[in-house]
């Protein structure tokens, strides 16, 4: 394990005048502080799971505000982090603290409150009743005797950044999502090689999202500056190399071992199940945020650039993926293998290359290596309520290689799509990494 | 009459369905019960439908959420008008949903109510009048969010077998997910009830259904589940085995599937005519139609047919709406008396969820000879855009046309006569027996459909909180007569009965049958 301790215990906060009278106080409002972040991010990914329109690059984009609005509200307060204006595309610097106190874990809770209400409006109605709950009782754990004039000018100062946030969010392309992300219409393409439905959803029949490069990334300079190139030349002839990757779709998929099979469905992350990939990481970070009882500012730092790497990993794999438009193993398969084979897993409704999960796996891991140092192990519980067991990795590249490598175990991946993901993926995660969020 | 039936089937198949035509009579039949409430009753808003008059004429028992429920007596004549008296016979609050059955097998229909809180077991003492029996049956009504219900007489035995469905626990403000309470199986111990057994995982279940999907003579319970709450869940079954502890069909020892949808309501039919049930899978856009890939395998593998049935029903046909739908009671029914199984849906967003359409039309899909359905909500009447949630398809005027109760969220329940002039015959029979379940619940009734056996179900469960007990209805088309037989729950097969084209009898296993006349 190489923690790098002095980043993270090197933090304490940096307390408004009025109200940092002791040591011990402060600590009490880190701590709370930190109680309102992570117990926010566990609604988020329950949100992810349970709002229709939240597919795994919605999911992202979510992921990004979110960390971004928990880091913004704490750096406009802690001389010792750094505004992300500036560095995000498009983010202006967040309108300065008027004069007189501030409590941070209200100022917290207010943005956060404030951004996930917005980010889910269109959530269901036990979404809202749990939103409304959660504002209430973590208001009140933050305010709990706190002048209830610092109160007020907080929560007020927590909403001038989320509304900053917000309405720098609604110009992203992002926003509206329509039909749960299915175009209603649709040309197929007419190329052998084209992405076809691969399943009898009359929803799914239009691939998800197929606009999604089109919206403003965070950190990488364009959608299609990480992309990793063509897939190998489609062939249909026996001896072809692109058969050749088919084939070993085919044939792992009826060897599979029980481990195989495991690792394909921890990594799974099916929307609307699970909280997606881009929610698989960010409860990594939670874990380890547990764990290692991280302080609060390392914690929102860690989320806003998890966040802003897997969301440009989703616009940078989605700009890959139209532009290639690659039918699905299980497509290429039925048609010239074997008519009868289904994969483990069931495939996402678009095309295949670059792999989605790949790609972000890769940017997040490395971010997550960026901060945490290389060979850093960890345990992932993610999917522990849903029945699969812990898994241990020895470091951050270890599980996105695995993550990879679970696309082809579960059918719906050939290798070169999970390897140049990975690639792509490391590559977008490099400008995440390279955002400075301390002074 | 065989010929008659074949030359139907081989008649061209993609002719125009006889498209029903409905006369939405809510206010002149008397109906003012409004499904009411809040989170706590997003789901629910059933309907039951059966005889406690005596009459021959079906009454209808309407939950109200938050508000009472009401328990609407038959006033109709045959043919006529739907005129209904409403009672204060069954006045309770906090009911989801509800399901006629002679628990206690004395001729007199009892009613199962399924409650936010304590479920309640009332007895039917005759003429409509009823009296909590919940603690002389010994039955534990526990206090959870009830919201699904089958019933079953497992061999052997004088008294049912319950099965209660529960959701989420409510108490759980900040993070419900997860929380689903378990479902209980009520096993009879004597002339009551023995403690209940909790079916373990549950998965928040808004439908369950006694089946035997495999024809063994041996149900099966199969469980529809809420994915929004559950964590590690799916669709479920369990083996049923008399004396047995309830077990759970598995991926590695019985070949079980996993499928994982917002399961709200489940529809059993043979619709493909292959002798097996069929299941409609109800939930949020894309709804699933299961038909059973292999018998001879005997593994629970189904296949989904929806889409090329065209019966996915997953966004509103009419009104401008395109949102994806939202599904709750399904039932098969031959609306149109065409000889071809059609199907209803009640449909309605959970709230006022903006990804799903708040205009959400209630489907009537008509069956045709080649397999597929054609939609006639709108043509027909019945496609309100109330937020509908239980429904019953059921003959309230006797007049071998089916009419339509559906319960509405936060507007009133709605009724529908089937008012046109439908060319095609019908039959109804009504089962009876003498001892226990005398309504003869698990029994089978094939009838010929040319070359073909079309074989009928007659489960107590299933749906969307809504049942009923009462005529059993099939439609002939051209035919004049209807060649069918029983077979009754414990397996003995009756013999083959021709039935004149609109009629009704009484098949008392005993007595034979017997012709009934509302007059």
């Amino acid at each position: 394990m190489n923690f790098r301790r002095r980043d993270v215990l090197g933090f304490t906060i940096a307390a408004p005048v009025a109200l940092s009278l002791s040591p011990a106080f402060a600590a009490d409002r880190a701590e709370i502080s930190r109680e309102v972040l992570l117990t926010w991010h566990k609604l988020i990914l329950e949100l992810v799971r349970h709002t229709a329109t939240y597919v795994p690059p919605v999911a992202a984009r979510a992921f990004a505000y979110c960390g971004i609005t928990a880091h913004e509200a704490l750096a406009a307060g802690n001389s010792k982090l750094v505004s992300l204006a500036g560095q995000v595309t498009d983010l202006l610097p967040l309108p300065a603290r008027t004069e007189g106190a501030f409590d941070e874990p209200c100022v917290l809770h207010a943005a956060l409150q404030a951004t996930v209400a917005e980010l889910f409006f269109n959530t269901g109605p036990t979404g809202q009743r749990a939103m409304e709950a959660m504002g209430r009782k973590l208001g009140e754990t933050a305010s709990a005797g706190i002048d209830s004039a610092v109160v007020e000018r907080s929560v007020t100062y927590g909403k001038t950044v989320a509304e900053h946030i917000l309405a720098w969010s609604r110009a992203d392309g992002g926003a509206v999502v329509e039909n749960m992300g299915f175009p209603m219409d649709y040309t197929p393409g007419t190329r052998p090689q084209d992405w076809v439905p691969t399943n009898l959803i009359r929803l799914q029949q239009a691939p998800l999202l197929p606009g999604w490069a089109n919206c403003r990334p965070f950190a990488v300079p364009s959608a299609l500056a990480s992309d990793p190139g063509p897939h190998p030349d489609y062939d249909e002839a026996p001896e072809s190399v692109f058969r050749g990757f088919a084939q070993e779709v085919y044939d792992t998929g009826r060897s599979l071992t029980d481990e195989q099979k495991l690792i394909a469905r921890f990594w799974s992350d099916d929307p609307m199940l699970t909280f997606t990939p881009a929610g698989h990481w960010i409860a990594i970070v939670l874990q380890i945020a547990e764990r290692d009882a991280l302080p609060v500012e390392v914690i929102s730092s860690t989320l806003a650039k998890l966040g802003v790497a897997q969301a440009d990993a989703f616009i940078s794999c989605w700009a890959t993926k139209y532009m290639y438009n690659l039918l699905r193993p299980v497509t290429y398969i039925k048609r010239h293998i074997d008519p009868a084979w289904e994969p483990l897993l069931i495939t996402p409704p678009f095309p295949e290359y670059t792999s989605g999960h790949s790609t972000q796996s890769g940017a997040a891991s490395t971010v997550l290596t960026s901060v945490f140092g290389e060979g850093f192990a960890f345990d992932d519980e993610t999917h522990v309520d849903e029945g699969l067991p812990m898994r241990s990795f020895p470091s951050f590249a270890a599980a996105a290689e695995e993550a990879a490598i679970s696309r082809l175990y579960g059918g719906i991946h050939f290798r070169f799509g999970n390897e140049k993901g990975l690639e792509q993926g490391r590559a977008v995660g490099a400008y995440a990494a390279a955002l400075r969020t301390e002074a | 009459m065989r010929t008659v039936l074949f030359l139907a089937i081989a008649s061209p198949a993609l002719a125009e369905p006889v498209i029903p035509t409905f006369t939405d009579e809510t206010v002149t039949a008397g109906f003012s019960t409004t499904y009411e409430g809040d989170w706590e009753y997003m789901v629910g808003g059933g309907v039951a439908t059966f005889d406690c008059s005596g009459d021959g004429f079906p009454e209808v028992f309407l939950s109200g959420g938050a508000a009472p429920s009401a328990l609407y007596l038959n006033r109709s004549t045959q043919g006529g008008a739907l005129a209904f008296e409403k009672t204060d016979a069954v006045t309770l609050d906090a009911v989801l949903g509800a399901y006629p059955l002679d628990i206690d097998s004395d001729g007199v229909l009892d009613l199962v109510i399924l409650r936010l809180g304590e479920n309640r077991l009332l007895k039917g003492l005759g003429d409509c009048k009823f009296q909590d029996a919940t603690a002389d049956w010994g039955f534990d009504g526990g206090d959870a969010w009830s919201t699904a219900f089958a019933a079953i007489w497992e061999k052997g035995q004088t008294w049912p077998t319950l099965a209660i469905g529960n959701y989420v626990d409510r108490k759980e403000e900040a993070f419900p997910w997860g929380s689903c309470t378990d479902n209980w199986l009520h096993r009879p111990d004597g002339q009551h009830f023995a403690p209940p057994i909790p079916l373990t995982p549950s998965f928040c279940a808004l439908s369950l259904l006694f089946t035997d999907w495999n024809n063994s003579g041996q149900p099966a319970l199969r469980v529809s589940n809420d994915r929004e709450y559950y964590k590690g869940g799916q669709e479920q079954m369990w083996h049923l085995e008399p004396g047995q502890p309830p077990r759970l069909y598995t991926e590695k020892d019985d070949g079980w599937k996993r499928l994982r949808i917002w399961g709200m309501g489940i529809a059993a039919a043979d619709i493909t005519r292959d002798g097996y049930q069929d299941y409609f899978l109800t939930s949020m856009a894309d709804n699933k139609l299961q038909i059973l890939k292999d018998p001879a395998s005997g593994k629970p593998d189904f296949a989904d047919l929806a889409f090329r049935s065209g019966i996915t029903a997953h966004r509103p046909y009419t009104g401008g709406d395109l949102r994806p739908s939202t599904a709750w009671h399904p039932q098969f029914a031959d609306v149109n008396n065409d000889g071809w199984l059609d199907l209803f849906i009640a449909k309605g967003n959970v709230a006022k969820m903006p990804d799903f359409a708040a205009a959400d039309p209630n489907n009537l899909l008509l069956g045709q000879a080649d397999g597929t359905f054609v939609e006639a909500g709108d043509r027909a009447g019945v496609a309100s855009m109330g937020i509908a949630r239980g429904a019953q398809v059921v003959d309230l005027n006797l007049d071998g046309m089916l009419d339509v109760v559906v319960v509405n969220r936060w507007t009133p329940a709605e009724v529908w006569r089937q008012s046109g002039d439908n060319p095609g015959a019908w039959v109804q029979v009504r089962l009876q027996q003498d001892g226990a379940n005398r309504d003869a619940i698990g029994s089978i009734i094939e009838i010929r459909r040319g070359k073909d056996v079309e074989r009928h179900e007659i489960a107590s469960g299933g749906g969307h909180v809504s049942g009923s007990v009462g005529w059993l209805h099939f439609g002939l088309g051209a035919s004049e007569t209807a060649d069918l037989r029983v077979i009754w729950p414990d397996g003995t097969a009756g013999d083959w009965l021709t039935l004149p084209a609109r009629s009704f009898h009484v098949l008392d296993r005993q007595a034979g049958p017997k012709a009934w006349s509302a007059n």
